[in-house]
């Protein structure tokens, strides 16, 4: 497996947040976490990316054990759900940014950026500063910085959560384009039941700081502890209601 | 009839506002002014000359002001800023903010004997070094809850996020944090320069005469009841933060509208 995470512990002063975290997923893979506000998604995925220090387990990525090493060199993203861009640099150098930092040549940062600009569909924008561009835009050049480095493991907390409907369903769209066209390995932390579906290989669902990977859609549908079930009840009940009318 | 008189009392008030420093200039360029006369007997640059000529040292104390006030500005912004980020993250940052407070409680002149022992026995008496030192006591409290205001949790996303794109602390500061920051460092770098340029109580205990700031001599010619001289001392102490003011209009605050 490339990323492996076992018995993962992490407390903040007496509260569990994540307890006994354990999960495996495969190269090139996405695997979608789904869970409440304050059930430990946010903690669990600083805990990969190295932002908070575990009390116990062990994180291997690749084979390599990464549980202590810094976080610039485990080579893994985290992405926010603000896209913070940084607000004194255009679209060009907010995507060429982690590129600088690993001293790539310019020709070869002009070319990569130039080829990420037209592949997030920004043909044009390069030369605009993050205030002139709309929260979609925004989000977009946000995922270009993240895959233009060519991370191992993207890490994405509820990254489209505050967009509108429309623009949410575009950046989904992009986002399964460019995972497969970078080959993204990726955690993706949503809130939300269908997009959880949409975007994972495979589903997650995380409750009190505990987590349960369905290796099937059609489990995770099933389970009633998941709120599919819920769900598809009331779409039904709407349904009925409307025919009966 | 009404916008008129808006006009009046606009023009009026912008005289008031106004007027002291026309009456300082005037002041500078006058002498044989006495009662009952309404206009000086003599305008011209004669006290000028004399006192930039002169063993007065005028101008060796506009240069020992703007060599503390600005490594003061320049030592407590950095140090401030710096260190402003490490109370914010700090676990007991309310109680550090609330120290911070402390050299404003006592007034300057009580502060300045405070440390006076430890002064002494540093060597920092009577020096150009001990006022920078004593003034930075002041101005670095001051940079730190400036800066106070600047951190946040998005900031420390921002780091954050810079370390998982492969940056180091050095990255973070250098090409984020500073740049983030350019309008707030200006400022305080603004501030805290007035703070020094116009402090008095310190610098006369730590100085003890003799380091003369353009303060003390301002107080000195008032003392000797040298109005002439005063006035010209006064031109030369404005002179600077109107400068800093122009270009803080000019270059920071329209960015920061």
């Amino acid at each position: 497996m490339f990323l492996e995470v076992s018995h993962i512990v992490k407390s903040f002063r007496r509260e569990h947040v994540v307890r006994d975290l354990t999960f495996s997923l495969e190269a090139k893979r996405t695997l979608s976490i789904l869970g409440k506000s304050g059930c430990g998604k946010t903690t669990m995925l600083k805990v990969i990316g190295g932002l908070e220090k575990p009390d116990s387990g062990a994180i291997l990525l690749n084979g390599n054990d990464i549980t202590h090493t810094r976080p610039e060199q485990r080579n893994i993203v985290y992405l926010y759900q603000e896209d913070l861009l940084f607000p004194h640099m255009d679209v060009f150098e907010n995507i060429a940014f982690g590129l600088r930092i690993k001293k790539i040549q310019k020709p070869q940062i002009a070319e990569k950026v130039r080829h990420m600009i037209h592949s997030l569909e920004l043909d044009g924008q390069e030369h605009k500063m993050p205030g002139q561009l709309s929260g979609g835009q925004r989000q977009r050049v946000s995922f270009g910085r993240a895959i233009i480095t060519n991370p191992s493991l993207l890490l994405l907390d509820e990254p489209f959560g505050s967009l509108d409907a429309g623009t949410r369903q575009r950046m989904q769209l992009l986002f399964k384009k460019l995972t497969a066209e970078y080959d993204i390995t990726s955690l993706f932390v949503t809130h939300d039941l269908k997009e959880a579906v949409l975007m994972g290989d495979a589903v997650g669902f995380m409750t009190s700081g505990h987590l349960k990977v369905y290796k099937e859609a059609q489990d995770f549908v099933n389970d009633p502890g998941t709120g599919v079930q819920d769900e598809i009840k009331f779409w039904d009940a709407l349904k009925v209601t409307k025919d009966q009318s | 009839m009404k916008d008129k008189w808006k006009i009046i009392v606009l023009y009026l008030l912008v005289g008031l506002v106004f007027f002291p420093f026309a009456y300082m200039i005037l002041l500078s360029l006058a002498a044989e002014w006495r009662f009952p006369s309404l206009i000086p007997g003599y305008v011209g640059l004669m006290h000028w000359k004399t006192l930039l000529g002169s063993e007065k040292g005028l101008l060796r104390s506009l240069f020992s002001s703007t060599v503390i006030s600005v490594s003061v500005a320049l030592i407590a912004t950095s140090t401030g800023f710096i260190l402003s980020r490490v109370v914010y993250y700090h676990p007991k940052k309310r109680l550090l903010n609330l120290l911070a407070y402390f050299p404003y409680i006592l007034a300057p002149v009580v502060f300045a004997a405070c440390l006076s022992f430890f002064f002494l026995k540093m060597g920092l008496f009577g020096n150009i070094q001990g006022v920078i030192v004593a003034q930075f006591l002041i101005a670095f409290p001051y940079a730190l809850l400036f800066f106070g205001s600047f951190w946040n949790e998005r900031l420390r996303s921002y780091e954050n996020l810079v370390a998982t794109l492969g940056g180091s602390r050095y990255h973070a500061f250098l090409r984020v944090l500073l740049p983030m920051a350019k309008s707030m460092l200006l400022v305080c770098f603004f501030q805290t320069f007035l703070i020094s340029w116009f402090e008095y109580g310190l610098t006369s205990v730590i100085g003890i005469g003799k380091v003369q700031t353009l303060t003390i001599k301002v107080f000195m010619f008032i003392k000797e009841a040298n109005y002439y001289y005063g006035a010209i001392s006064c031109c030369l102490l404005i002179f600077p933060p109107v400068l800093l003011l122009y270009f803080n209009k000019k270059y920071i605050f329209k960015k920061m509208a």
